[in-house]
């Protein structure tokens, strides 16, 4: 843990991606204390001060509306991780639980799970997505279930390949010849083993499912107004180019610090835990 | 107890035969095979790759159901399925201690595993059992704190040991258990094998393709060639006067580093020629 | 006796997250023409780090520090610029690795990878040419039909005769001096003997000069002229191989010596696997002039 530690930090971009990271959720965690309007993530209306650029005190500039984009930008951060955070909490242990059952106990088991997996795999992720939120009602907790239901299977793979190469290793058999259950040895002995490309991806993908995310209420299909959505401010703004350019350009950005900030910390990460088995 | 057991085999492998079946390939992996193993002996089974000798192990193991024929333990037939009693009898230490150990567990937890799967000892009572384990194998109490990446070659594998005895096994499998290990470490190793043995009044089977190791180590030997016994013996009579050709041929070849080893060599590879 | 590998005071360090790391520690050995040569240790012991500095292979690497003279030829290889150190590999210096199964490439055939080495000596030989030279060398390393075995590939080929095969590829340039790192390791015991016996012969009767390195006492006695005991990075015990064996002079090469299980009986001693005494000065054993 520490050696991972030291390693990411010892090399610049994954520095800087930790550094990223370290700002969005600063930003997410503190939103409170650092937007200057607090206030605006809400249907706050103020036509005084409306799609103004950059000035102070709205150093993003404000919307069509008047409100903050800097303060609304920060509000957009805190539902984008809570959305990834529920989305992976919820995808993680489903796609590992399927992979780790379809891998070690083979069969019928691996027959009827995989194959499973490969339907919503064989999907568009974002066609898929798109198809359950035109069935439900488009509002955030439904926009959480459908990526959701896009994501486990990228674990069940990721998990089921590991556990099928882990499954063929001493350490199982010795288990087995000792008459450990089968819970036990997928639970207990191949899962730890799992945990470094879990960790990798699940990092990876904080980054994609926030874009994700984005693109379907980009789509109109997400986070519903008032409430501030990266994707959906980049779409509104962008009937308004090039004139205000500040309603697509901070958005966009703000998106992109979060998802680079997120690959960079996991593509060392694949490279640290990758080299340590 | 043992006094009485002294004369009846402990596994008694009765006509069996193994083929392995794949698509249109059909391998014969053991045939006909016959054995006899005694309570409290070391039965060394030597033969090189595809001789069957690690099928031998994994039928004794009830990893693979033989073809045809069946297996005795204790003058009872053993069943397919091998239930947690029978599992906690035949134990099994693997040649490559790094795959055997999990890399992610410590050696404490892997050594618990065994205790707890055969409910062995109460609670406290489990954690002091670890610690003498490990110091029955020659290791500190406190390497059970311990991941294996920390221990070397020679340590990993007497962890491997301990966790097989933790099952209080009265037979233990033994495949290739010291041919990873650099010559120094394996010496020790074969010692403490050999002192666990005598101690615990074990039965060992032991499997190699080193014909020194098993003179040092072994009571009987089962030579096997292409999935038949083809000499079963003493280990004296084995070395001093074997029977078929392909034992004679495995001695030979046998790389030595002393005279005496090599008189040996060449009154056996004499024979060979004159018959 | 003129040297034909001089290596002199040879040190190498590795550089780490954790500081320098020495696994060389100054250590000497030559090799003369037509000798065979056997670096005998543990795992750990340095041998086949060594191997890869006479091929050039560490000094490329940027955490590796190499001190000391590798002399080859008369040529000193630290000096020399890296492309000329490659011209070398694979013509003049030849190796052959532990697993003769993964040193195949499983995607050409065996004749196109003897083509592939037979290239390196002469950039403008024939695949006709490179077939026939190659069943010539398959000849030398007793198989019979050669054809057969240059249309085939690796995997469809026994461990042996991949051994076979390397032993050849190996040879097939005539190579001054060949490096044999653990070679039939992973064979079977019959096996192995035979692919010994069959490449002793066949350095032999062309003069090549072989270090040959391992950890097994017992096919280093049948092997090898000469023989150097490494431990942790130090020479500790030289001389012929007869006199090495009858008269192990170091307490290292003592332990080694009576820790292989005999085929004579006599039990497994107790033996310590590390003691201040390993760490005694060198013991060399006057070289016999009868021993070549």
């Amino acid at each position: 843990m520490r050696r991972t530690f030291l390693i990411l930090a010892s090399n610049p971009m994954s520095l800087f991606g930790l550094f990223l990271i370290g700002v969005v959720v600063f930003s997410a965690v503190f939103a409170d204390f650092i937007a200057p309007f607090p206030e605006h993530r809400g249907a706050v209306v103020d036509f005084t001060n409306f799609n103004q650029p950059p000035h102070w005190p709205n150093i993003f500039g404000t919307d069509l509306v008047g409100r903050d984009l800097f303060s609304r930008i920060i509000y957009a951060y805190r539902i984008s991780l809570m959305l990834g955070v529920v989305v992976l909490s919820i995808a993680v242990p489903i796609g590992v639980t399927v992979g780790l059952a379809a891998g070690y106990l083979g069969g019928w088991v691996d027959f009827i799970l995989m194959r499973l997996t490969d339907v919503f795999l064989s999907v568009p992720p974002l066609v898929l997505a798109m198809a359950i939120m035109g069935v439900l009602e488009p509002t955030l907790t439904n926009g959480m279930l459908a990526v959701t239901a896009m994501w486990w299977p990228w674990y069940a793979r990721l998990v089921y390949n590991v556990t099928r190469s882990e499954a063929q290793e001493g350490y199982v058999l010795a288990a087995q010849i000792i008459g450990a259950s089968r819970l036990h040895i997928m639970f207990m002995e191949i899962l730890p083993n799992c945990v470094p490309s879990i960790v990798t991806k699940m990092t990876l993908d904080l980054g994609f499912v926030i874009l994700i995310a984005s693109s379907l209420s980009f789509l109109g299909l997400g986070v519903q107004a008032p409430t501030p959505d990266l994707g959906s401010m980049v779409a509104e703004g962008g009937n308004y180019l090039p004139d205000s350019w500040w309603l697509t350009v901070f958005p966009s950005l703000a998106i992109l610090i979060a998802v680079f900030g997120f690959n960079l910390v996991g593509d060392a990460l694949r490279q640290v835990l990758g080299s340590d088995q | 107890m043992s006094a009485v057991d002294q004369t009846a085999p402990v596994f008694d492998v009765r006509n069996v035969s193994k083929t392995f079946v794949s698509g249109e390939h059909r391998v014969k992996a053991l045939e006909s095979v016959s054995l006899k193993v005694m309570r409290g002996q070391c039965l060394a089974v030597v033969g090189e790759s595809g001789s069957g000798k690690s099928t031998l192990a994994n039928l004794l193991l009830g990893i693979h159901q033989p073809t045809t024929g069946d297996l005795y333990l204790d003058g009872n037939l053993l069943p397919g399925h091998r239930t947690l009693p029978l599992r906690r009898m035949i134990q099994l230490v693997q040649q490559n201690p790094l795959s055997s150990l999990n890399p992610r567990r410590t050696v404490g937890a892997s050594l618990r595993l065994a205790l707890d799967v055969h409910d062995i000892g109460d609670r406290q009572g489990r954690k002091e059992r670890v610690g003498a384990l490990l110091e029955e194998v020659g290791l500190p109490a406190d390497f059970a704190s311990r991941y294996p990446a920390a221990l070397s070659g020679g340590q990993r594998q007497r962890v491997a040991v301990a966790r097989a005895l933790a099952c209080e096994p009265e037979i233990v499998v033994l495949d290739e258990p010291t041919s990873a290990l650099d010559v120094l470490v394996q010496a020790r190793v074969l010692r403490m094998l050999d002192e666990l043995r005598r101690r615990r009044d074990l039965t060992y089977v032991f499997i190699t393709h080193d014909l020194g190791v098993v003179r040092n180590i072994a009571d009987r030997v089962a030579v096997f060639e292409k999935g038949r016994l083809v000499e079963e013996s003493d280990t004296e009579t084995i070395f001093t006067n074997p029977a078929n050709p392909y034992t004679r041929r495995l001695i030979s070849a046998i790389p030595i580093v002393s005279d005496e080893e090599e008189t040996l060599r060449r009154s056996l590879m004499e024979e060979t020629n004159d018959g | 006796m003129t040297a034909l590998l001089d290596i002199r005071d040879l040190t190498l360090s590795f550089r780490g997250v954790e500081g320098e790391n020495r696994v060389l520690h100054g250590i000497s050995l030559n090799v003369a023409k037509g000798e065979k040569v056997a670096l005998v240790g543990e795992s750990g012991s340095g041998k086949s780090v060594t191997a890869r500095i006479i091929l050039g292979l560490l000094q490329e690497q940027r955490s590796t520090r190499v001190s000391g003279a590798v002399e080859f030829d008369g040529q000193d290889l630290e000096a020399m610029p890296a492309k000329a150190r490659h011209r070398l590999r694979g013509t003049d210096i030849s190796m052959i690795f532990q697993d003769p199964t993964s040193s195949l490439n499983p995607v050409y055939p065996v004749d196109v990878q003897f083509h592939e080495v037979l290239k390196r000596r002469n950039p403008k030989i024939t695949r006709a040419a490179a077939r026939e030279r190659a069943a010539d060398a398959l000849r030398d390393v007793s198989i019979d039909d050669a054809k057969r075995v240059l249309d085939s590939y690796s995997f469809q080929l026994s461990g042996g005769m991949n051994q076979r095969v390397m032993i050849a590829m190996a040879l097939a340039n005539e190579p001054k001096l060949l490096i044999a790192d653990e070679p039939g390791t992973a064979l079977d015991v019959t096996v192995q003997a035979q692919t010994l016996h069959l490449m002793r012969d066949l350095v032999e009767r062309k003069h090549t000069s072989v270090l040959f390195i391992s950890h097994n006492l017992g096919v280093v006695r049948e092997f090898a002229d000469r023989v150097y005991v490494i431990y942790k990075g130090n020479i500790v015990e030289e001389g012929p191989t007869h006199a090495l064996f009858s008269d192990p002079g170091h307490p290292y090469t003592r332990a080694l010596m009576a820790a292989v299980p005999k085929i004579t009986g006599g039990g497994i001693p107790e033996i310590p696997d590390r003691s201040e005494s390993f760490s005694e000065p060198i013991v060399v054993h006057p070289a016999t002039e009868a021993s070549s």
